[in-house]
């Protein structure tokens, strides 16, 4: 369906109407030097972001690690339905977890409201902010917000310095022209609200896990 | 004095009185400071991250046609739907008409600045579409049947114990402790069956990305996520100054919206969306609309020497710091951006009624120098001053003040005649304890306050004294 749009072209010729008169020119500056400080370290700097963002973030050595974490996770959980990305990797790690819990795949559509926790992948990681960058491929959009917590499985070779770095990236891939949505999550939801006091859990996740392999 | 004026200088000096309201203020106030200067301290060269959004958002700016026609292409190719408002009403009424077409009875929207402007709400209610608010601090200010407060924080002027009566009242359950965690968890319930229900999402966008055709929303609670993951309708209101050149450029202007406005590094969620769910994907809406709205923008545009309002990225900064918002609070504007930026860019959106607006400020320059943008707000308000004065608006007992004081200015003689005559007079008065009456001319002062002491000299003959002394002490040195 096409949208009907009588008053675009009036706005259109307004805008170049009064662009034809230039703005005053900048104020001349210079200012050199880098913006925000260079990563050094990206895996560290990763680390105290997250803690910095009231994350939680498990390094762990290998596959069968990852596992361990992830069944401790789900069993500190409320009983209910668990929902994961449909990925063969999330499916390998699920079962070697050995979580008798009721599952939920993203090829079945999106989390039910009910949901416990979610399981997903991570596009990549960002240092410099302690984010997980998630587009629709990670289990879709309600995949990292639905449910009370979020879990992300990733590997230290997701890791990028910084958001310029990782947003560059993302338009290289065409990651907006593949998928309708991407975030980049940096801490699990929370409000100031109320008199700026901090509260977790706003209407999202209370709890961001993310389980970072090292050696995969 | 145009009605609106009237009001504001009423309410300006009730709510400049309220004691409770300024305790609320400077204490949020305090708290938003510290976090603010924490934030900037951990980026390595705030001045470098200013300078360059403002290059960004100027250089979006100057190429707003070709940027939001790039914009325009991208949403439609990946199955969005791009609609031009030239103003509220039109805007207003492509989302009704979309929102009965479509069956919606519920509709749930995130924080947007752009849906207050043009009073959407109250035209979905009007055909029976039920309006839920889920921004925490625009849920309480629904439920109060109030505007925000502020840009960032709707709910800033309303404590703990007070958000608990509204609940008790409105939602049916008491908190006894007001405990904020509780507070927000009876919210959290409350809106969860909203999200679940709504056909329809609404939506503001904090930045519009042209060369990804995506909208970007800066959101902490999450609520933005699931206004626009849940419901099968998504429309995103936004203001046609909202472009940014490339997904890149967010790099910078994140941390900054981010650092100004709350003083964190990075909004929880910084989420981008470009277009309906694709057939591949789990979830996300069946429709995806963007309302890009002009509303007064492009005549803002033409105004080259003010054109760099439209660079805002409304963070808030400038009301945090603002001594005139400290003190008489967001409602008193009356109007949808409060503090310096709302009293620069409202007279271009709403017209004259609000030219008041350009003297609530002392042209400090406070707010001018937290912009993250560099936008000369106290610059842009002494234009407005002159725009004011320049169309005629002036009170007429000001106009002759100005006159009488022309032409003193032009007549030293008579210049002195009326500072001798002031001083005197005036020194009768307060002899005869009518400071602050009726009497006294200078009742806009002394009525709240002590007068000022009057000088037993006028400034002029100082003036000549110093320069005498001066020249006594010169020639004393001189003669050593």
């Amino acid at each position: 369906m096409a949208t009907s749009n009588p008053s675009r072209e009036a706005i259109l010729a307004r805008i170049r109407e009064g662009l034809r008169t230039p703005a005053p020119p900048m104020e001349a500056k210079t200012l050199d030097g880098p913006i925000f400080e260079p990563v050094q370290n990206p895996l560290e700097r990763f680390q105290q972001e997250c803690k910095a963002n009231l994350m939680e973030c498990q390094v762990t050595a290998d596959a069968s690690g990852s596992a361990q974490v992830l069944a401790q996770v789900l069993n500190s959980l409320p009983a209910g339905e668990v929902f994961l990305q449909d990925d063969p990797v999330l499916r390998r790690l699920m079962e070697n977890s050995g979580s008798a819990r009721q599952l939920q795949w993203s090829s079945q559509g999106g989390p039910a409201e009910t949901a416990q926790a979610t399981v997903t992948l991570a596009d990549a990681l960002i240092a410099q902010t302690g984010s997980i960058f998630v587009s629709a491929a990670c289990g879709g959009r309600g995949a990292s917000v639905v449910a009370p917590c979020h879990i992300v499985y990733a590997t230290a070779r997701q890791l990028v310095p910084d958001l310029v770095t990782a947003l560059r990236t993302a338009t290289a891939q065409g990651r907006l022209d593949n998928h309708s949505f991407a975030c980049i999550i940096s801490g699990s939801s929370r409000t100031a609200d109320i008199e700026k006091i901090l509260v977790q859990g706003a209407h999202g996740p209370m709890r961001l896990v993310v389980i970072l392999e090292t050696n995969s | 004095m145009s009605s609106a004026a009237e009001q504001f200088l009423r309410d300006a000096a009730t709510k400049s009185a309220d004691l409770v309201h300024r305790e609320i203020i400077r204490r949020n106030m305090d708290s938003y400071e510290a976090a603010h200067q924490r934030g900037r301290s951990r980026i390595k060269n705030w001045e470098a991250a200013r300078r360059r959004c403002q290059e960004i958002k100027r250089e979006a700016i100057e190429h707003l046609d070709k940027y939001l026609l790039q914009f325009e292409e991208k949403v439609i190719a990946h199955g969005g739907h791009v609609f031009w408002a030239a103003n509220g009403d039109e805007a207003c009424a492509y989302i009704k008409d979309l929102a009965v077409s479509r069956n919606v009875r519920t509709v749930v929207k995130s924080k947007s600045m752009v849906t207050e402007e043009i009073h959407l709400s109250p035209v979905l209610e009007k055909v029976g579409i039920k309006v839920w608010e889920t921004d925490l601090g625009e849920f309480i200010v629904q439920l109060r049947n109030e505007p925000p407060y502020h840009i960032v924080t709707p709910a800033m002027h309303l404590n703990r114990q007070q958000i608990r009566e509204l609940f008790r009242e409105k939602l049916g359950e008491d908190i006894a402790d007001a405990d904020p965690q509780k507070l927000v968890a009876l919210a959290r319930r409350k809106l969860r069956e909203a999200f679940f229900a709504a056909e329809m999402g609404i939506s503001g966008a904090n930045f519009l990305v042209a060369d990804s055709g995506a909208i970007a929303i800066s959101t902490n609670e999450g609520n933005g996520r699931l206004s626009t993951s849940l419901p099968r309708i998504h429309v995103a209101v936004t203001g046609i100054e909202k472009i940014v050149p490339r997904l890149e450029d967010l790099g910078t202007l994140w941390p900054v919206l981010a650092t100004s406005g709350t003083g964190q590094p990075i909004t929880t969620y910084s989420t981008l969306i470009g277009g309906p769910r694709r057939p591949s994907e789990a979830d996300g809406p069946e429709e995806f609309h963007v309302v890009l709205l002009d509303n007064g923008r492009s005549s803002l545009l033409a105004n080259a020497e003010e054109r760099e309002v439209l660079t805002c990225i409304r963070c808030g900064a400038c009301l945090n710091i603002c001594p005139v918002y400290r003190n008489i609070g967001g409602h008193t504007y009356n109007t949808t951006y409060q503090g310096p930026i709302g009293s620069v860019l409202t007279p271009h959106l709403r017209g004259n009624d609000f030219q008041h607006l350009a003297q609530a400020s002392s042209l400090c320059g406070a707010c001018s120098s937290v912009c993250p943008v560099n936008i000369n707000l106290h610059h842009h308000l002494l234009h407005n001053r002159r725009d004011a004065a320049a169309s005629g608006n002036a009170k007429a007992s000001e106009r002759a003040q100005f006159r009488l004081w022309r032409t003193a200015m032009l007549h030293p003689g008579l210049y002195r005649l009326g500072g001798w005559m002031m001083r005197r007079s005036l020194r009768l008065l307060y002899g005869m304890g009518l400071a602050g009456t009726v009497f006294d001319p200078m009742r806009a002062w002394s009525r709240k306050r002590t007068p000022m002491p009057l000088p037993a000299k006028s400034f002029r003959t100082r003036w000549k004294e110093g320069l005498e002394k001066e020249e006594q002490g010169r020639g004393q040195v001189g003669n050593k």
